[in-house]
């Protein structure tokens, strides 16, 4: 009876959890080494739970021209900062040779920044001949996507 | 000696279910986070003012500017007051039942057969982009296309 007990039948009802706990530190550490990775420039305080913004895949790419206005006193381009005047030439520079419909510049402006500052930016895009500007900001969860 | 077989066999077994619970919350928490899309709002502004002064320019009756009041943080459509930046949801009704009108009357863009659902939006310097974006918000809501910022002549 304590042979039975203590013996192959208790060993029998166990699972060895120890290769999954592995895969999951392991799946864990790379989540957590990727995520820092995937964000590119400076962090801004986005404008979140919108209804209607249309999803475009263009934002993430290395070659689209993304000006961060993290508060309202700086500008970013990637993770450079740039005075307001020096904008222009670097927007014009990264914007050379791309088609006409290829031809937008996106501003990721904090909530918080004044409408002016955001103005100001605008203002030095359109100067090199821009006329599309798109405004970053969160969907909120759950809301289906507009139709284009 | 059979006892103590067994109590020697069950003590150095760890409990590990909270570990992996604790494991596959994070690893979730972390896969939610990763794949977020960005999205954006297109807007377009108008090229920048060329030195020819005396153009002179129609007023387009169908034209709509949204406009929003520094103090009272009030939206205004066509001088219309429609709410506030808080809650555009007035705002937003009053568009949406502007272009229904315009579909079912069928108020096409000159010189084309597309329904007028252009919108300029004119806000002072100094409201916070947040607030901003809300408007924006609402008028895509309600089906607004292009959305025009304007830019010159703005008020501080």
């Amino acid at each position: 009876m304590a042979m039975q007990l203590g013996g192959s039948d208790e060993f029998n009802s166990e699972i060895n959890v120890t290769p999954m706990v592995d895969v999951m530190l392991v799946l864990l550490i790379i989540f957590m080494i990727v995520t820092p990775l995937l964000q590119q420039g400076v962090s801004v305080n986005l404008p979140r739970e919108m209804i209607s913004p249309d999803e475009d895949a263009d934002i993430a790419k290395d070659t689209s021209v993304i000006v961060a206005i993290p508060d309202n006193n700086n500008f970013y381009i990637g993770k450079e900062q740039y005075p307001l005047d020096a904008l222009g030439d670097v927007i014009k520079r990264r914007m050379e040779g791309k088609t006409p419909d290829k031809r937008i510049v996106y501003i990721k402006s904090g909530v918080d920044v004044d409408y002016g500052r955001v103005v100001s930016a605008i203002e030095t895009i359109r100067k090199q001949d821009i006329d599309k500007i798109g405004l970053v900001a969160d969907r909120k969860k759950g809301v289906a996507a507009p139709k284009q | 000696m059979g006892m103590s077989t067994g109590s020697g066999g069950a003590t150095p077994n760890i409990n590990v279910t909270p570990l992996i619970d604790v494991l596959l919350v994070l690893l979730i928490i972390f896969m939610c986070i990763t794949p977020l899309k960005p999205s954006r709002f297109e807007a377009k502004v108008p090229a920048e003012p060329k030195d020819q002064q005396d153009v002179q320019v129609k007023p387009n009756p169908l034209t709509l500017v949204v406009a929003i009041n520094k103090e009272t943080k009030g939206i205004t459509l066509n001088n219309e007051n429609f709410g506030d930046v808080s809650d555009t949801e007035k705002l937003n009704n009053k568009l949406s039942e502007i272009f229904r009108e315009r579909e079912n009357n069928g108020v096409f863009r000159e010189g084309t057969n597309e329904v007028e659902k252009t919108i300029f939006i004119k806000s002072p310097k100094s409201v916070r982009y947040g607030d901003v974006v809300r408007v924006i918000d609402a008028a895509k809501s309600a089906g607004a296309s292009p959305i025009g910022l304007q830019i010159d002549d703005l008020t501080d």
